[in-house]
């Protein structure tokens, strides 16, 4: 293993392999920062291009390119609230609030740190244990998923001590999720007879018209005063932050390889795991929010190190782990390559190239981020009543590029009024996201389920993954209304005392 | 010009008919006209996909050869919302002068009996079949080893396999549907997201088998965590002939994923032979077969003149809605 690892890491370091990787991960640079391209697009604009390449070439620019819009979503979400990509959503979440406090260089240099540390214990999960990962996905079925969502859905109880709103706001995506054809019996649910409804309202608009849209707006309306910030100091090896985050970044950096590894189930979901299991273990879980560290590093290591481990199951069994692997795995038939249990073997060469190229991208990244970032904060001194439009201009373009649909262009811009209207009364908005995300896997999920066991409940408990899961989900649960509970009385009996 | 607000309402009746005739007679010589210098501009493949699946692929890879034969040039929109059904009505919507394109798969149809797609066959024109896939009935070897221990299995615990495949109205699940119905075997089917969770379902042995085409299936094969056992087909296939099909089972099925392109119906058929022919020529030619063969998809014949597709398409609709009605 080390030997094809080193035999592709040669072959990277071949003139125009390195060629080839930077320009991807510029190309990823540019697509992640901006909302609404994703790595998913990017690399279906670019397919047709590496028709022409060898497959290794074609390979190493796919992946890189994939590895570095995981990465590059988090600029946008830190200095403007516009998460430039799904997985960077939490990012904005305690990003955001740094840079309102004028710590956007800190915020971001976390941030990168972070990525490339999630993305190297993703690449290294991945060439040390791809075939061990590989049958730990096979063990997930429609059980384990479903017991998985409940556990993502009790982050809302992490998301800061508005418990109800939370629960009022999951149970909003919850229902928003449920739009569309139901996909096990082929029912129209609150589609209206309108086409664009069946396939169900997306998650780039939302998330854009949530996030980016509303602070548009919130900023444009409420005439705040632009402060520019003349100089933003990125500082990416800060060793009383490293010291700080780093637990969390292991923490997190695994749960995203494990997380990332299962079909289906995607980065995003890493991120918001990863998040509430770093606000849990937290001594400090009130600093959540307001701009904590460690509220960046979870989610950027997570979301790094899962898309990493998307590609496990690519490899080990050709069966892609996202959206993203799943244009790769049909790249890869197009290049007259059979991706299956065997792709391993029949292809070490071209794998072990990839693997090295992913390793090598993930140094890069550090590398370039700090001028490539240097152009956007400089964005920051633009007057806002430009930079505004930009940003619409921005969104719109990237949500009609998903389907090419103007319906969504206007369901984004909705949910940008929803979002500002929310904003207004201090609502999170991101529990909207996770129901949105969770929801479809939890619903059709436990219906798969029930359709295996013909019915019975039992089934949950009677496997060893999904009872854990579930049992930590109803731990935390209770957990979450006792202790603020305890934590009240116990205030009022200090109080009463004195 | 003259302004015909000044005209008596008698006379401008007249001249809104007279107006309406000559545009009727320049539209039958524009007719005429229209096939002989199609293309008038550049085409536009609408894709009822995504990008990066097979009809994606197959849209794509046909572009540039189209281009050539028609000598014009194309654009290739992916307009994969709602199964593809947005594609067929913008399709059906458009200026029915053969210039927009919906490159289609099976899926037209399935969506089209289980009434998730309103554009139908009266208001599209089936211009070529160019693909025609192989389904089989795929399992764990382990678990079954060929399709008598599968049956006996079925025969032994009615109610008990479960087969897995994509969306309730794909055309897996009509594979399924029909091999039910035809057998009398009594399985159950659980509609998954993606092709690749339930692949993971039927190693993990959490589900017995699916309904897929055999190249989705080579390197299973290999390695034997997959195999196919039954094959949709009149005749063994020459790769494969230690595969029994359904027909020597005494089923008449031989069904597959097909792929083709449609235009608005009311399209000149003058134009829709031109597109026919250049298709053909695409189709016929060595550089669409080496594709072809390389994603394995040269199992059986793939051309489908318009009048043949259109009728197996009409088959496929009668059969579709009747097994959905059934199920």
């Amino acid at each position: 293993m080390l030997d094809s690892f080193l035999s592709g890491l040669a072959v990277v370091f071949e003139p125009i392999n390195l060629l080839i990787l930077t320009s991807a991960v510029f190309i990823g640079f540019i697509g992640g920062a901006l909302p609404g391209i994703s790595g998913v697009i990017l690399v279906v604009i670019l397919l047709p291009v590496t028709y022409g390449m060898e497959p290794t070439q074609a390979f190493m620019l796919l992946t890189a390119i994939y590895g570095s819009t995981v990465f590059s979503g988090l600029i946008t979400a830190i200095l403007y609230r516009a998460p430039g990509t799904p997985e960077a959503v939490m990012t904005s979440f305690d990003g955001y609030p740094m840079t309102q406090q004028g710590e956007a260089g800190k915020a971001l240099g976390i941030g990168i740190l972070s990525s490339a540390i999630g993305g190297l214990v993703g690449t290294i999960a991945l060439i040390v244990c791809t075939p061990l990962l590989a049958s730990v996905a096979l063990k997930f079925s429609s059980p384990e998923y479903f017991a998985l969502a409940i556990l993502g859905l009790t982050v809302v109880s992490s998301l800061g001590g508005r418990l109800i709103l939370g629960l009022i706001g999951a149970a909003m995506g919850l229902f928003i999720a449920t739009v569309g054809i139901d996909p096990l019996t082929g029912v129209s649910r609150y589609t209206f007879n309108n086409l664009n409804l069946s396939e169900g309202i997306g998650l780039i608009p939302v998330i854009v018209g949530l996030f980016a849209v509303s602070e548009v707006m919130k900023r444009s309306l409420g005439g705040e005063a632009h402060q520019p910030l003349t100089r933003v100091k990125v500082k990416i090896f800060d060793m009383p932050i490293l010291r700080r985050i780093g637990v969390t970044l292991s923490r997190s950096s695994l749960l995203g390889v494990i997380i990332g590894i299962l079909p289906g189930i995607g980065a995003s979901t890493a991120a918001m795991v990863s998040y509430s299991e770093t606000v849990r273990w937290s001594k400090h879980p009130e600093q959540f929010g307001k701009g904590a560290p460690e509220g960046i590093a979870a989610p950027e290591s997570a979301n790094n190190a899962a898309a990493m481990g998307a590609l496990v199951p690519l490899f080990a069994l050709g069966i892609p782990g996202s959206g993203t692997t799943a244009i790769i795995l049909g790249a890869f038939i197009m290049h007259g390559l059979q991706p299956g249990p065997l792709f391993m073997v029949s292809s070490a060469d071209l794998i072990y190239a990839v693997f090295a190229g992913l390793f090598v991208v993930n140094f890069m990244i550090l590398a370039f981020s700090k001028p490539f970032i240097a152009l956007f904060t400089r964005l920051l001194n633009v007057p806002y009543s430009v930079l505004g439009p930009i940003i619409i201009m921005c969104c719109i373009v990237g949500t009609y590029s998903v389907s090419n649909s103007m319906f969504d262009v206007w369901l984004m811009l909705g949910f940008g009024v929803i979002g500002y209207l929310l904003e207004k009364i201090n609502f999170p908005t991101v529990s909207i996201i996770l129901g949105l995300v969770l929801g479809p896997i939890a619903e059709s999920e436990l219906r798969r389920t029930l359709a295996m066991s013909q019915g019975d409940l039992s089934i949950l408990m009677d496997r060893p993954i999904s009872a854990t899961l579930l049992v930590i989900s109803v731990i935390l649960l209770i957990a979450a209304i006792i202790v603020p509970l305890r934590k009240r009385a116990r205030a009022k009996a200090a109080v009463s005392q004195h | 010009m003259f302004d015909t607000r000044n005209v008596k309402p008698h006379l401008k009746s007249y001249l809104l008919a007279g107006s309406a005739g000559l545009a009727l007679v320049w539209g039958a010589a524009a007719m005429a006209e229209e096939a002989a210098d199609f293309p008038s501009g550049p085409l536009q493949f609408l894709v009822a996909a995504g990008a990066g699946g097979g009809t994606d692929n197959f849209a794509r890879t046909v572009k540039p050869m189209l281009e050539e034969a028609l000598d014009t040039r194309v654009t290739v929109i992916n307009l994969p919302s709602a199964s593809g059904a947005l594609a067929h009505q913008r399709t059906a919507n458009s200026d029915p002068d053969g210039h927009t394109l919906d490159f289609a798969s099976s899926t037209l149809v399935t969506s089209l009996a289980a009434g998730q797609n309103p554009t139908g066959l009266d208001q599209l024109t089936p211009v070529a079949r160019m693909q025609s896939d192989v389904m089989t009935l795929i399992v764990d070897p382990e678990k079954y080893a060929d399709f008598d221990a599968f049956k006996a299995h079925v025969e032994e615990n009615p109610g008990d396999v479960i087969i897995g495949g994509t969306h309730a109205a794909s055309p897996d699940r009509m594979a399924f549907l029909s091999l039910r119905d035809a057998s009398g075997l009594d399985m159950n089917f659980i509609p998954y997201d993606e092709e690749g969770s339930v692949a993971a379902n039927v190693m993990g042995g959490n589900i017995d088998g699916l309904f897929g085409e055999i190249s989705s299936v080579l390197s299973y094969m290999e390695s034997g965590e997959m195999m196919p056992i039954l094959v949709f087909a009149e005749e063994r296939l020459p790769n494969f002939p230690d595969i029994p099909t359904t027909v020597e089972n005494g089923w008449d099925l031989t069904d597959g994923n097909e792929r083709g392109i449609f235009v608005n119906a009311e399209t000149p058929d003058a134009i829709v032979d031109r597109l026919e022919t250049a298709l053909k020529e695409v189709y016929d030619s060595e550089q669409y077969q080496q594709y072809e063969e390389k994603v394995n998809l040269h199992y059986r014949e793939g051309w489908l003149g318009s009048e043949d597709y259109r009728q197996k398409l009409e088959e496929n609709y009668e059969l579709y809605k009747r097994l959905l009605e059934n199920s």
